[in-house]
């Protein structure tokens, strides 16, 4: 329990930096805090249903602070959490590449899908190839950025971790066995 | 249930989940279109938590922000002052250069001839500065208000239009050239009467756009003024047609053109004093009509008023 209000602390704390941000930096070159936040819990956080639930919470405070539909970020999270939990598992993501090249992936099939949603949900059509070179730069930023923010989480996890949910997350980041 | 649970527990989350945010989509577009008035409590409730934490923790980024304008960006100010300075007086050797070539090449007698061809006051102005955005294509110009210069009066020399005044000072104004992209003319093609619209592109060349396909329009053709639009007088030269682009599969046709007047070589230039009904819907106050009652009692035989307005004759195109 405990570590998951810290989690949820530090995905809100994640979030309200990166409004700080984008004051200073250009949208393209701030990374998505909120979405790497998310990303990063996926790989270290082990009970799935409470997992869900902080990326959906977290999701829906990105939504709040941002101009999408509400649930349209909440939705994502979700769908962005059970990829990284699955990309974690099919793949090797502990070392820094693997998971740079996985979350630019993952970071313009998310462009690509809230393109999606905002054109089904408002009726407009949204040209995506026009927001393509846009989205190309958001992804590099964000798999540069990606190491740094998942690092930060495994230390959280390994620094609360007093129920079982941190200890998994805490050997998976070792790479041990049970 | 633990058995259940560990087994359905989080197939079970993620739906639900999913159901969720799907629902508050949904639910948050029909608000949207209903144009439904507040948000819901809960909504309201995070956003009153959001903005005061946003605030105490943003507080030290805007305090640094704000110490980085305040004071070490001072820097900055300093050297662009100085080569302010300097480009002030390359610009005062410059315009004391100008004047006396004006002079030597008989510029000056031109001008006079223009006046004679309008019978609009007509003010002389010189430029005294370009825009400094790569973006937008103005001039300033050194009369303002104080000598009747008002947003809209269009802006000319001997040689054509050169754009229209958007904003002005007391001794002042900015004016629009006819290059920028936000500038907008309806023209005609002096020799067939073709008509189109000019447009600015942000380069040194104009686009004459909306002619019909099948129009008389030949390259060295003159393009002047059509006298649509309430703006700018019949007849004023635009441009001369340089190229034709090709229609493709379009109905309309577009040509370029190359401006009547040397935007590279401008010095001098006449502010129209009276606008076109156009620009009097859109710029006319009450105290507009004091100013132009006042311009109206010059004495019309005066070749130039107290503050430098000429009154002039006919336009010839």
């Amino acid at each position: 329990m405990k570590q998951a209000l810290a989690l949820l602390l530090a995905g809100l704390l994640a979030l309200v930096v990166q409004s700080g941000i984008v004051r200073v930096v250009p949208h393209p070159l701030c990374p998505d805090l909120g979405l790497l936040v998310v990303v990063a819990i996926g790989l270290y956080w082990e009970p799935l249903p409470s997992g869900f639930a902080l990326a959906a919470v977290l999701g829906y405070a990105s939504d709040v602070l941002s101009g999408s539909l509400l649930g349209q970020h909440g939705l994502l999270r979700l769908l962005s959490f059970s990829a990284s939990r699955l990309g974690g598992r099919q793949l090797n993501l502990r070392g820094v590449v693997p998971l740079a090249v996985f979350v630019a992936a993952l970071t313009l099939a998310y462009a690509l899908a809230l393109h999606v949603l905002q054109a089904f949900f408002s009726g407009t059509s949204v040209s995506w190839m026009s927001s393509l070179g846009r989205a190309t730069v958001h992804a590099l930023v964000n798999g540069l950025a990606a190491p740094v923010v998942a690092a930060g989480i495994a230390s959280l996890c390994s620094w609360t971790g007093d129920d079982e949910g941190g200890r998994r997350g805490f050997r998976l980041d070792r790479g041990t066995s049970p | 249930m633990p058995d259940f649970w560990r087994r359905l527990g989080a197939p079970i989350a993620f739906g639900l989940l999913a159901l969720l945010t799907t629902i508050t989509m949904v639910s948050d577009r029909r608000a949207i279109r209903d144009e439904a008035v507040g948000l819901p409590w809960w909504q309201a409730l995070l956003l009153e938590v959001t903005v005061p934490v946003q605030k105490v923790l943003l507080s030290p980024v805007d305090a640094a922000s704000s110490a980085w304008d305040r004071y070490v960006d001072l820097v900055g100010v300093q050297d662009e002052n100085g080569r302010l300075q300097e480009r002030v007086r390359e610009l005062e050797e410059a315009n004391l250069q100008f004047r006396e070539a004006l002079v030597a090449s008989g510029h000056l007698q031109r001008i006079a001839a223009m006046r004679d061809d309008f019978e609009v006051e007509m003010l002389p102005a010189e430029i005294v500065g370009l825009d400094i955005s790569p973006w937008f294509r103005s001039v300033l110009i050194d009369r303002g208000h104080a000598y009747g210069v008002r947003s809209g009066s269009p802006v000319l020399t001997d040689q054509g239009v050169v754009g229209l005044v958007t904003a002005a000072s007391p001794s002042a104004a900015r004016a629009m050239l006819l290059l920028d992209r936000q500038s907008a003319i309806d023209g005609v093609v002096q020799r067939s009467r073709a008509r189109g619209v000019v447009r600015g592109r942000g380069t040194g060349e104009l686009e004459f756009e909306f002619v019909v396909r099948g129009s008389d329009v030949r390259e060295g053709d003159v393009v002047i003024t059509s006298g649509m639009g309430g703006v700018y007088p019949k007849g004023l030269r635009i441009g001369v047609v340089r190229s034709l682009a090709d229609p493709g599969g379009r109905l309309l046709q577009t040509a370029v053109l190359v401006p009547a007047v040397d935007f590279g070589r401008l010095e001098q230039a006449f502010v129209m004093m009276h606008r076109g009904p156009t620009m009097e819907l859109l710029y006319g106050e009450p105290g507009d009509r004091d100013v132009e009652a006042k311009a109206g009692s010059a004495d019309p035989s005066a070749p130039a008023s107290a503050n430098g307005v000429a009154r002039v004759e006919t336009p010839r195109p």
